[in-house]
């Protein structure tokens, strides 16, 4: 059995957030969550600044604060390592999100459909895609995954519950890589099997010297970092993203 | 067994004006709660001031947590008062004993009422509670410990304390007479049957004891175990719980004690004994409650970690400044008040009051305290300050609550005596 993890390229990434429009293309999440989120960091005073970047997807911990809380066990850790999020079990208590140092859950605070970037049940556009299936319903991606077929993934999302980066399940276990990972263009992300020394991911872990997020809390993220360094106390966030207002 | 009654005491059975009024009023405020609730399943949490931690800055548990906390905090002084007045046989409490009971047993389902609203799919929330429990979640002990456990323990203790009284009450002609010969279920006040209540109740008191303790600590443990939330990972957390419990609840059942014996002109029955052994047990608590604080805050300051030592200065000089030091104010206050009293050997019942009121007031805004700025101050990656303010909706259904509340006390003084009838030393 695999087990999957991500390495991303610190000394690559330019902050372009393709990764986060490709999540949201691929999961269709609504507004104002973003299981890929990429922080753009500015430090010191000007002229002497500096700038950087780091993509945050979920760090689909080892040993996960969230799958540790959860009173019903519907966000749960899988053999392959993914940190997965049951849509038709969660109770929406959102204890995960509190318990998260990582802070990548989102809850779907109302209707999803209502909350898409395009209403489609708008008659106008109605009129012109003549009623197909809005792509947030794609009956292709509403399959439950994994071995314990569980509804984890896809399309469709579900008023009052949490969820977060899936690692694009239902892309792995079609043989794919996950959307972020496909659509950098710098390819800065990295995806496969850490388990297998041979895969593109442990190739880099070979080769440069690697860190993880908030090691301290001991969580054992699958998500490693090559090229750059932790932030520290001088760094702040610049450009957030975030609703529109 | 008592003296036979010639009329029902306390007021059972009688409606004034003054008590539909008031019913009314608890009424129209339960109904603007539930529309406010009903209002937030159709539109979804939309339309809370809660918002996801992180990217969108916001906090995710809210006004309702604070309550559910603030709740079960308050329930502490039911089971204690009655344990204590079993264990250590302080039998001049005893006629306090049944307020305080209810209201353990009235903010046990208050307080189970305060998740229902923060859950985003109730409905699931009732079953898969059950159907899929995990006790490695510190929600696990929520659930079982507080709202099954000790939630039944206080309403069978209730129950057993209550039947002597039933069985008075019994005797006393009225349209209740019947309601009244059912809930003391035969009971006559025979020697055997006292010494049997007396053992059962005993021996539940010291099961309870226990329980209360590790029932507050699970709820502290939803906070404390919580390595990603600065100001929640302590130990520190469990048994400042149980002591803020104790504050709240000795504080509420001051304030409820003081309401009633003024109604019902009770000044002998809940004499001024009762209500010194109170006050200098919430002294007790307080101090305990202030060296905690400090502890806390001296940790946060001194340590030096850097997102322990942002969250102390939103705390004492920040966003969260205010409400900080009204807390700090409305423990120190009574703290003043009661400790005044205990040392000239005076006593004053509306000093005792108004310490009782300031110490709820600490007890919510200090609950505030520890759910809220933990969320929006923080994140341990840099998304930046958040905030939270609860709008209408939450307010609206908190109240609602709160009128529940009133409305199960107002029910249940009208059918059943809430002051012990029968002294302590039968």
């Amino acid at each position: 059995m695999p087990r999957y993890g991500m390495v991303i390229d610190l000394d690559r990434c330019t902050g372009c957030r393709a990764c986060m429009a490709a999540c949201k293309v691929e999961n269709n999440t609504p507004e104002g969550s973003f299981w890929m989120y990429v922080f753009r960091f500015e430090e010191g005073e000007y002229p002497n600044t500096r700038i950087w970047f780091m993509p945050r997807p979920c760090m689909h911990c080892d040993n996960a604060p969230c799958a540790k809380v959860c009173p019903v066990g519907a966000r749960y850790k899988r053999e392959d390592g993914i940190v997965a999020t049951d849509w038709d079990r969660c109770i929406g208590c959102r204890y995960c999100e509190v318990a998260c140092p990582y802070s990548v859950n989102y809850f779907n605070w109302r209707d999803p459909e209502e909350n898409q970037y395009v209403n489609w049940k708008d008659p106008e556009l109605e009129a012109l895609s003549g009623g197909v299936i809005p792509p947030y319903k794609n009956p292709d991606l509403d399959r439950p995954c994994g071995p314990e077929k569980r509804h984890i993934a896809g399309a469709s999302h579900v008023e009052g519950v949490i969820e977060k980066c899936t690692f694009c399940v239902h892309r792995v276990e079609a043989g794919k890589t996950t959307a972020c990972a496909a659509n950098c263009p710098e390819h800065a992300i990295i995806f496969g099997d850490l388990d297998d020394p041979a895969s593109e991911p442990s190739q880099k872990l070979q080769r440069k010297s690697s860190f993880r997020l908030l090691e301290e809390a001991g969580t054992h993220p699958r998500v490693q970092y090559v090229g750059g360094t932790p932030h520290g106390h001088g760094w702040r966030q610049i450009q957030p993203a975030g609703k529109r207002s | 067994m008592q003296a036979k009654l010639e009329r029902l005491p306390f007021g059972v059975g009688q409606l004034t004006p003054k008590y539909l009024t008031f019913v009314m009023g608890m009424l129209v405020l339960l109904a603007i709660g539930l529309l406010s609730y009903g209002r937030q399943l159709s539109e979804g949490h939309i339309i809370t001031g809660l918002r996801d931690i992180g990217s969108m800055g916001g906090a995710t548990w809210g006004l309702y947590i604070v309550f559910l906390i603030y709740f079960v905090g308050v329930s502490f002084a039911g089971i204690t008062i009655a344990a204590m007045i079993r264990l250590l046989d302080v039998h001049y409490l005893k006629p306090i004993s049944r307020i305080a009971e209810l209201i353990t047993v009235t903010a046990l389902i208050l307080a189970g009422l305060c998740i229902l609203p923060d859950l985003g799919q109730p409905l699931r929330g009732i079953t898969n509670l059950f159907r899929y429990a995990r006790p490695q979640s510190p929600f696990f002990g929520t659930f079982t410990l507080v709202v099954s456990g000790y939630f039944f323990a206080s309403l069978v203790y209730l129950y057993l304390a209550s039947r002597p009284d039933a069985a008075t009450c019994a005797q006393v002609p009225s349209r209740l007479q019947g309601l009244h010969r059912l809930w003391a279920a035969g009971y006559r006040g025979t020697p055997a049957e006292q010494h049997r209540r007396k053992v059962a109740s005993f021996w539940l008191a010291i099961a309870i004891l226990p329980l209360l303790v590790t029932a507050h600590s699970t709820l502290g443990f939803v906070f404390g175990l919580q390595v990603g939330r600065p100001g929640w990972h302590s130990a520190l957390q469990a048994p400042g719980f149980v002591v803020m419990a104790g504050v709240s609840g000795v504080g509420l059942v001051i304030l409820v004690a003081a309401l009633f014996r003024r109604l019902y002109g009770a000044e002998t029955r809940l004499d001024d004994r009762i209500f010194r052994w109170l006050g200098n047990l919430l002294m007790v608590l307080v101090l305990a409650y202030l060296y905690f604080m400090v502890v806390e805050w001296l940790t946060g300051a001194y340590e030096g970690h850097q997102h322990e030592l942002k969250l102390t200065k939103a705390l004492l000089g920040g966003d969260f400044a205010s409400t900080y030091w009204l807390a700090v104010i409305c423990l120190v206050v009574p703290l003043a008040i009661l400790f005044g009293q205990w040392v000239r050997n005076q006593f004053s019942l509306t000093q005792l009051v108004v310490a009782g009121a300031l110490v709820n007031v600490a007890a919510i805004a200090k609950r505030y305290l520890l759910v809220v700025p933990s969320q929006t101050h923080g994140t341990l990656l840099p998304y930046g300050t958040g905030s939270y303010s609860p709008t209408s909706v939450e307010y609206a259904v908190v109240l609602g609550v709160i009128a529940l509340g009133c409305l199960i006390f107002a029910i249940f003084v009208k059918v059943f005596p809430v002051i012990d009838l029968t002294d302590g030393a039968e």
